[in-house]
């Protein structure tokens, strides 16, 4: 009998990007909305909805005594009587925090499967690298690289991963500041409490933290049947179930139960929770990432306020 | 080793069922390799598996399974056979069966060859010949020595043959046989019933130099057989026999069935303690008791429980008498006892008396006891004779006599033997001196023994005797003529019968002799009579001829067909013994049987004894074989439970549950191309296989071109010339129709009137050719025919210009026309009138000319239509069937091949030409539309009425 599911090597990073770019084309250019955009002064492409440094324009305002005269818009003073100053918006640029899963749990890869988790997780990232890089926000990798802004930020972030191929299980997240944005790709298949305990420190700084939860559809499915011995991949831990469809039902229950507790701690803190499951494609899930990071999701205002 | 009727061919192998302990703790010890799996989410998985035990072992009932398939194989392997039986020790040279296949042998034929078959199955297992002999076989019949494979097939085949066994000749034979075998093991298989010679028999087969003898009998011997079946006055006594070791009391019952097998009457037969036989007796009325075909004793499958009845039991004797010339008997037909011989003799048995004399024949016939006695026309009778038939009437005696010249003779009333007082002299009816007319029998009176009879209506009686009339004449009046006067009389004369025809027997009186009644009114008088006593010597019964073996008693009991050894039966013999050669039943034909029992009279059923002898003896019992080798069985069984353990192996692995199902569209698409795939197959076989039915016709094709298009007919009569003018004219004027008209017709067709068709073409045209034959008579019926039933004939003498000026002249073709009409059924006829339908059909006309001008265009006179002034046409219905005209249309119409006209007209005027033209379409026109152009003058009321 042939297994369900197996072990996979580790995705090649060069074609996980090669994929994510391609992932990437089939979306449209992701300017994360941030709610609350770091005072930096680095130029970026979030407008603060206050008048400063940037290239759009925000407001005509009359002229004041004392400013520079090369700033009055003569075009529009010309229409009236008074003079004008074209105001731009401050634009300023945005810090995406990206992180992919790489424990051995995420090598696992069904039947079913298109791919494995961990080949998923990292196309995701890198698709949302190429995204990010290509609006001009700044990226960076928890434990890895500081944040950083580059228009071939996917290829630099790439190289950075295949030069630390033994990466720590859990981020350092310490170096995230506020108004930044996370994104965590993996499969949480740790207690609740444990994830929680983890990310915590996310959501003490205020940090906006999109959780992409990767899901082979056999864990979901349960499709084992008879005398089965379960072995875990992460601890080789193994399990022996006399009749293990017996236990799907059960599985099923704990499995979603899981998943929807984290996805509801993940929305009460105004964090997004997308799940994608690898017989699904990767565009699905990055659609979602990116309309998570995109629209305010109607906590702009509260955020603002 | 063996219980529960179960023993073992190797009970040592038995001991490795000690080994099951061991084999029960090495399959709980190991469990079915469980299916490995990677499973990332393991931790969830093991919240809810801690819950569930896991299975360290594989379940219980597997392991009873693989528990049970151990035992089972062992348990097969130590040769089990349930009901085993004995088997003979020692070895012998040779083994000869002898066995009974009598009549008792038949209830039980299944376990007597069962048990020789034992016999046989153990002297071939040993390897020894087998001389295998049957005693109530054919005495030229093979015995051996077989092989046996041989004596098995012959044992099959042989059957329990409904005759006595003959054990002397038979076991002479196996006794020369066994000689070349010293040492030969003897198996008797009796029957248990001894016959004669039985001490000799055993005598000369049992040997000293014989290895042993195997003696089987029935254990008792439960046989009936039906000794004596008599028909007694007041019942039918049935005798039969038993056993003489059965001596408790026993009953059984007998039935009795008749020609059709059919169950009439039963009785019940009681033995008493102690008694050998006991009679039954079946008090049914003796209609019945003559109907008995067959008596059986019910239970009891074998030929001697059964007993044939043939017609002696219900034939009566009748004896004839009369005082026959020598003359007579030259003239057979004239004989007196001939019809009465012809009408009894199927029925019954006839007696004549050698002896002439009547004082010596009456004597002799009633000492052969017969049922009836038939005096053909005997006056006066010896005082001595008269007083021996007195008294064998009153005994219960039928005297039937008939009239004659002899007894009209008789001049006092013999009040003893005539039923009613006579008148001297016969009264005769018709002939050249009476008024009377020969008599009719009248219809039967309610009372005497043919009262359901009908009577015959072509009998009629010229002559007859006279009954005085007396006051009790119509209660002895058992038949009479038309006018009253008694046919048949009969009276009681102490327990007899006595019945006067009135009549004589041959046919001179009347013809009542020479019909069907006198059958069956002798039918009916000789079953009111019965048998005055048996005749207990044979030797009276001439010698006939042999009889032919009619329904055989079956082994079994059964009636049925006479198996093909069966032969003749001789008669004249005493007693013909039952051989296999005349098997027991009835023997001769559907007219009269001759029963052939198997058991006589004084036979006795004497149990046999086993010899006594110095061989060792071993008894077996008759039985079927029960004992089966079980081993197959056990294998088996432990085969399935392989196959269950393998699948619930599977099952525990998860095959079934985690096999992907098959996608729906794959076989459910396949099994449809299948099936379409069968459809256009069977489609394909049915059209190939049903060639569609072809019913055309000849002439079919000509019908359809007929009707396909409106054509014009025209009479072909034989003159080419007169039939290529028609033609032409036709054709001219379809092309004038088709030109001015909407009608379109065919080419014209030429019409054979003697042989075609007619009644595709709305008109014919006859052109009258003086030089043809006049039309057959045939010919003239069916163009009489198709003018009845629609169709018009336009007649064309072409006479109008050789007319001459002479009125009253006739032309040759008007004479031929008359000739033709004259057969004809032709309406009165009438000029065209005026205000004819045809004059405005299609064009007004006034006048209908052909090539010649001038003739008139008769057509069915309308001279009951009513013309009106208001109308321009005269209404009236239908189509005139005929017309006439003398002006030659045709050759008016006639064109060449270049559309030419032909002929010129006369007088040589281009507007006839039209004119004629126009003629023949409103001719066509009339013949299509019939009245309706009439109809049209309606058209302006009707405008008027619309608000037109």
């Amino acid at each position: 009998m042939a297994r369900i599911g197996e072990a996979t090597a580790p995705a090649l990073t060069s074609d996980a990007l090669a994929r994510g770019r391609s992932q990437a084309a089939l979306v449209p250019d992701l300017l994360v909305e941030a709610r609350r955009v770091v005072n930096t002064v680095i130029a970026g492409w979030h407008g603060r909805r206050k008048r400063g440094i940037g290239e759009n324009f925000w407001q005509f305002r009359p002229y004041v005594e004392g400013e520079p005269v090369s700033r009055i818009d003569w075009r529009r003073s010309a229409r009236d009587d008074h003079t004008y100053i074209r105001d731009r918006e401050w634009e300023a640029a945005h810090t995406v925090w990206l992180w992919a899963d790489n424990s051995p749990s995420m090598l696992f890869k069904s039947a079913n499967a298109l791919v494995s988790k961990e080949s998923r997780a990292l196309v995701m990232v890198l698709a949302l690298t190429e995204l990010l890089s290509r609006s001009g926000e700044r990226i960076a990798w928890p434990g890895l690289t500081d944040p950083f802004n580059a228009r071939d930020g996917a290829e630099r972030l790439a190289a950075h991963l295949m030069h630390a191929p033994n990466r720590p299980a859990r981020p350092d997240l310490n170096a995230v500041r506020r108004f930044s944005d996370v994104v965590l790709v993996g499969d949480f298949l740790d207690t609740v409490e444990e994830t929680q305990a983890w990310l915590e420190v996310l959501a003490g700084r205020g940090v906006r933290a999109h959780l992409v939860e990767v899901a082979d559809p056999v864990e979901e499915n349960f499709p084992y049947a008879g005398r089965t011995e379960f072995r875990d991949p992460e601890t080789g831990e193994k399990l022996t179930a006399g009749r293990a469809e017996m236990l799907r039902d059960d599985y099923a229950g704990l499995y979603r139960a899981r998943r929807e507790e984290l996805a509801r701690w993940a929305t009460r803190l105004g964090w997004s929770y997308t799940v994608n499951h690898t017989d699904r494609p990767a565009s699905e899930a990055l659609v979602r990432v990116h309309l998570a990071l995109s629209a305010d999701a109607g906590l702009a205002e509260r955020a603002h306020a | 080793m063996s219980w529960l009727a179960l023993s073992f061919g190797q009970p040592l192998v038995l001991f490795g069922l000690a080994a099951l302990p061991v084999i029960w703790w090495l399959l709980r010890a190991t469990p079915p390799r469980p299916q490995d799996e990677i499973f990332p989410p393991l931790r969830i998985l093991s919240r809810v598996l801690k819950r569930e035990e896991t299975p360290e072992r594989s379940p219980w009932w597997l392991t009873l399974l693989r528990l049970l398939m151990a035992a089972l194989v062992i348990l097969a392997l130590a040769d089990p056979v349930v009901n085993p039986r004995e088997k003979l020790p020692a070895k012998a040279s040779a083994l000869a069966v002898v066995m009974d296949n009598g009549w008792a042998s038949a209830p039980d034929w299944d376990k007597r060859v069962a048990t020789a078959a034992r016999l046989i199955a153990d002297a071939g297992d040993r390897s020894e010949p087998i001389i295998l002999a049957f005693t109530a076989e054919k005495p030229n019949a093979e015995i051996g020595p077989f092989d046996a494979k041989t004596a098995e097939d012959r044992l099959r085949a042989a059957k329990p043959r409904p005759i006595p066994v003959d054990r002397a000749s038979v076991y002479g034979r196996v006794a020369a046989a066994i000689h070349q075998f010293p040492g030969a093991r003897l198996a008797i298989l009796s029957d248990g019933l001894a016959t004669k010679g039985d001490e000799a028999a055993f005598k000369a087969i049992l040997n000293e130099d014989e290895s042993g003898l195997v003696w089987a009998a029935p254990d008792s011997l439960t046989t009936l057989g039906l000794t004596v079946a008599d028909n007694q006055p007041d019942a039918f006594a049935v005798t039969a026999v038993r056993a003489e070791n059965d001596r408790g009391p026993r009953q059984a019952t007998i039935g009795a069935f008749d020609t059709k097998g059919r169950r009439i009457a039963d009785a019940t037969l009681a033995f008493v303690t102690g008694a050998s036989t006991a009679t039954a007796k079946v008090p049914v009325p003796f209609e019945l008791r003559n109907d008995f075909t067959s008596i059986a004793i019910d239970g009891q499958h074998q030929a001697g429980a059964v007993r044939v009845l043939d017609d002696s039991s219900r034939r009566r004797r009748v004896g004839l008498l009369s005082q026959a010339d020598s003359n007579d008997l030259a003239q057979p037909l004239l004989s007196p006892l001939y019809y009465i011989s012809r009408a009894l003799r199927p029925f019954a048995d006839l007696i004549e008396p050698k002896d002439q004399d009547l004082a010596k024949a009456i004597p002799e016939l009633i000492d052969q006891k017969p049922a009836m006695i038939v005096m053909a026309d005997i006056g006066t009778l010896p005082p001595s004779a008269r007083q021996k038939l007195i008294g064998w009437l009153k005994d219960g005696g039928t005297l039937v006599r008939f009239a004659g010249p002899r007894l009209a003779a008789v001049t006092e009333n013999d009040e003893e033997l005539l039923p009613v007082p006579l008148r001297l002299g016969e009264r005769s009816l018709g002939g050249a001196l009476s008024w009377t007319k020969p008599q009719p029998v009248a219809k039967f009176p309610s009372i005497g023994p043919f009262s359901d009879l009908d009577a015959p209506q072509d009998v009629t009686v010229n002559r007859q005797v006279l009954a005085e009339p007396t006051p009790d004449l119509a209660d002895h009046t058992w038949a009479s003529l038309a006018d009253g006067t008694p046919l048949v009389t009969g009276a009681k004369r102490g327990k007899g019968t006595l019945v006067l025809f009135h009549v004589t027997p041959e046919a001179t009186w009347s013809n009542l002799p020479i019909s069907g009644s006198f059958v069956e009114m002798l039918h009916r008088i000789a079953s009111l009579s019965r048998n005055q006593g048996s005749i207990t010597n044979g030797a009276n019964e001439t010698a006939r001829s042999a009889l032919p073996p009619y329904r055989m008693i079956a082994a079994d009991g059964t009636l049925g067909p006479a198996a093909p050894d069966a032969r003749p039966l001789e008669r004249g013999k005493a007693a013909a013994p039952v051989t296999i050669e005349n098997p027991p039943g009835l023997y001769g034909g559907e007219d009269g049987t001759i029963a052939h029992n198997l058991l006589g009279a004084d036979a006795k059923l004497v149990p046999l004894e086993r010899p006594a002898t110095s061989l060792p003896v071993t008894e077996v019992a008759y039985a079927l074989d029960r004992s089966r080798v079980l081993k197959g069985p056990f294998l088996l069984v432990a085969l399935i439970l392989m196959i269950l353990d393998a699948l619930a192996v599977l099952w525990l692995g998860g095959l079934f549950s985690r096999r992907p199902r098959p996608r729906k569209t794959g076989p459910a698409s396949a099994a449809a191309s299948l099936a379409a795939l069968a459809i256009a197959g069977g489609l394909l076989m049915a059209a190939s296989g049903h060639a569609l039915a072809d019913d055309s016709k000849p002439g079919d094709h000509a019908a359809i071109e007929a009707v396909s298009k409106t054509r014009i007919a025209y009479v072909v009569t034989g003159d080419k010339e007169t039939d290529d003018v028609s033609r032409a004219g036709l054709l001219g004027l379809s092309r004038f129709l088709i030109e001015k008209t909407a009608l379109e017709p065919g080419d014209p067709a030429g019409v054979n009137i003697a042989k075609d068709e007619l009644s595709f073409y709305p008109l014919i045209y006859w052109p009258i050719d003086v030089k043809a034959a006049m039309p057959s008579e045939d010919a003239i019926a069916r163009i009489d025919a198709y003018m009845k039933q629609g169709g018009t004939v336009l007649f064309d003498t072409r006479d109008q210009f050789t007319n001459g000026l002479d009125p009253n002249s006739v032309s040759p073709a008007t004479e031929r026309l008359r000739d033709i009409l004259s057969n004809l059924n032709v309406p009165p006829l009438e000029p065209v009138p005026a205000d004819h339908v045809l004059t405005k059909s299609f064009y007004i006309l006034s006048e209908f000319p052909g090539r010649y001008d001038g003739g008139p265009l008769w057509v069915e006179a309308s001279a009951d239509t009513k013309s009106s002034a208001d109308r321009p046409v005269r209404t009236g219905d239908g189509v005139s069937p005929i017309l006439i005209t003398g002006n030659d249309f045709a050759g008016a119409w006639a064109i060449d091949d270049n559309g030419n006209p032909m002929f010129p007209t006369v007088p040589d005027d281009p507007m006839q030409r039209i004119y004629a033209y126009r003629a023949g379409v409103n001719i066509m026109m009339y013949m299509l539309t019939g009245n309706y152009k009439s109809d049209q003058v309606h058209v302006p009321t009707l405008l008027e009425r619309l608000g037109q």
